[in-house]
């Protein structure tokens, strides 16, 4: 239940549901909203409704796009051949940084985690399967984290592609066991590329 | 191991507090509800970073404050450790040794070891399987910090492939089924590891226990301790399978690691059902002196001794038989009434409203 005037308050709700603002620092940053000179607040309305207006998701590969496609879909530079399969846009831009990986990529858009209900079908699997004949794809890495539901997610993509007799490798290990991958530093990202390995 | 001093910041009823304990034998008094079991529990949470009565860590903060610091200066292999922890509930704990931050919490994990003593022992023979489990797990991440990490994934496994139990609601669709396989194999790989480590750690626990019975209850019987999981001999893999329509009707995870028993016997007989209530409290204490034993030799130096209030609830002869066979080494012991007769410490704290006075002397 709020304590403060109703837009106050509503503020305070919606920062309050962005992912790891709590709700002392949803109020803190609220009161700073208000705080600042009005344009300054201002410009952050606008960015927000901008980016929901002009992006939206690569219709390939779900990684955030302007146009249908992503700039990535649309290089002809890249080897559709090999696609690397990543949960989170933030994730393809710490694969991208390596500068290891000259492929295309495949965004899920979260990984296999029942207790948030989370399942295949909240994830884009079934895109993903519906690339491989199309864009003649040989190879599928799964580069999701090297935690818990990442490995789960990458086993459950494995035996649903193997099978189609696609080689399916897996990012080597190295990476911290229960971190995030958009936190891994290039150098240790770059080396779990080359060390990928096949899934059994 | 050992810990020359303890300072606390809104850690329980401490707003600021610090204490300094002797190299061998440290008694801790003062009446009731005054601190001393929450003094040891610092001590305890700089080695498992938890609590050893089981509270979660918001009980740990002291009511108004939102972190609460425990840091400990102590020595190890002659090198000087600082370590500090830093218990912030809701938020991210953090630690540091010797002034260096670590990169998570859980890192600090085998810098200090410790073994309590508790006046609910008697649960580790009374109560369900879960306390004896999560007896043999303590040991575990005491012999090896490791085992934290694979326990912590069984029960993270557990908690996905629960979930997922309980939103199939007895359906079996195909998608459900390929994303069950995926948990039954995580449960299966993890599983099996924990179990094999609770196992060799049940084979080198049993002649300590026995012996350790021995002295408690100066008296030699037959004290056997076994572990095993009866899925063992087909597999956990095929455990699952053939478990899987009753779990699935059921809506939550029926066999694996989390349900395994380590049964211990008096005479033969079942030391939870079948033998006296002073025979039970010879094995909780025996239970805790094998586990001392095996930590000591395993890591090769001997975990702290926190002895709580367990006087109180023995016999003199329990007592006097427990002081006798004390191993050495540094020993925090807490009483709200005398000390018992055997005991000679070298340093007295006396615990009063949030403060910690030593005896001059
Ligand atoms: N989170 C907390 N905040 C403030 N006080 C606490 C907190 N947790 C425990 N206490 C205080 O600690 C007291 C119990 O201390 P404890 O160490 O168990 O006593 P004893 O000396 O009997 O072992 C309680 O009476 C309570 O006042
Ligand atoms: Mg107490
Ligand atoms: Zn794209």
């Amino acid at each position: 239940m709020g304590v403060y005037a109703g837009p106050v308050q509503d503020l305070i709700d919606e920062l309050g549901r962005l992912p790891g603002v709590g709700p002392k620092s949803a109020q803190r940053i609220a009161f700073h909203l208000l705080k600042v000179a009005k344009e300054d607040a201002l410009r952050l309305s606008h960015s927000i409704a901008e980016a929901r207006d002009r992006v939206a998701w690569c219709q390939r590969c779900f990684n955030v796009s302007e146009g249908d496609l992503c700039g990535i879909c649309t290089d002809d530079r890249r080897d559709a051949t090999v696609v690397c399969v990543v949960e989170e846009p933030r994730d393809l831009v710490a694969v991208e940084k390596t500068q290891e990986f000259r492929g295309r990529y495949h965004v899920l858009q979260g990984a296999i985690s029942p207790i948030e209900g989370i399942g295949p079908d909240q994830l884009r699997v079934k895109e993903l399967l519906g690339r491989l004949d199309g864009e003649g794809v040989t190879e599928v890495i799964l580069c999701t984290n090297p935690n818990i539901e990442g490995e789960a997610t990458a086993m459950y993509i494995g035996r649903l592609v193997k099978p189609l007799g696609v080689r399916v490798t897996r990012i080597a290990s190295g990476l911290p066991v229960g971190g995030d991958l958009e936190y891994a530093d290039e150098l240790t990202l770059g080396r779990a590329l080359e060390g990928r390995r096949d899934v059994d | 191991m050992r810990i020359d001093r303890l300072w606390l910041t809104d850690f329980r009823g401490y707003r600021s507090a610090e204490a300094g304990f002797g190299p061998g034998l440290t008694a801790i008094v003062g009446a009731n509800g005054e601190g001393k079991t929450n003094l040891l529990e610092a001590v305890g949470y700089l080695a498992t970073l938890g609590s050893f009565r089981g509270a979660p860590t918001e009980a740990l903060v002291r009511a108004g404050a939102d972190r609460a610091v425990v840091r400990g200066e102590g020595v190890r292999d002659g090198r000087t450790l600082l370590l500090e922890a830093e218990i912030a509930p809701g938020g991210r704990s953090r630690a540091q040794v010797n002034r260096q931050p670590l990169r998570r919490a859980r890192d600090l994990l085998g810098a200090v070891r410790v073994t309590v003593f508790s006046p609910d022992d008697l649960a580790l023979v009374k109560a369900g399987p879960g306390e004896r489990r999560r007896y043999l797990d303590d040991v575990l991440v005491a012999v090896h910090p490791r085992n934290d990490e694979l326990r912590a994934e069984v029960e993270r496994v557990l908690r996905q492939r629960n979930a997922l139990l309980k939103q199939a609601g007895g359906r079996v669709t195909a998608e459900i089924e390929m994303t069950l396989d995926v948990w039954d194999a995580k449960l299966t790989t993890a599983g099996e590891a924990l179990a094999d480590a609770r196992r060799a750690l049940v084979e080198r626990l049993a002649p300590s226990l026995a012996n350790a019975y021995a002295e408690v209850a100066r008296r030699g019987v037959a004290v056997e301790a076994t572990y095993a999981p009866p899925w063992r001999a087909e597999g956990l893999a095929a455990a699952l399978v053939a478990a899987r329509r009753d779990e699935l009707r059921r809506g939550v995870s029926l066999v694996g690691p989390h349900r395994d028993e380590l049964d211990l016997r008096v005479e033969g007989l079942p030391a939870r059902t079948h033998v006296s209530q002073g025979e039970q409290r010879s094995l909780a204490l025996a239970l805790r002196l094998a586990a001392h034993r095996v930590v000591a030799d395993v890591t090769g130096s001997p975990p702290v001794l926190l002895l709580d209030d367990v006087f109180s609830e023995l016999d003199p002869d329990r007592s006097d038989a427990l002081l006798a066979h004390l191993p050495s080494g540094q020993t925090l012991l807490s009483t709200a009434g005398s000390l018992p007769a055997g005991a000679h410490p070298e340093q007295v704290l006396r615990v009063k409203a949030g403060t910690v006075i030593a005896d001059a002397g």
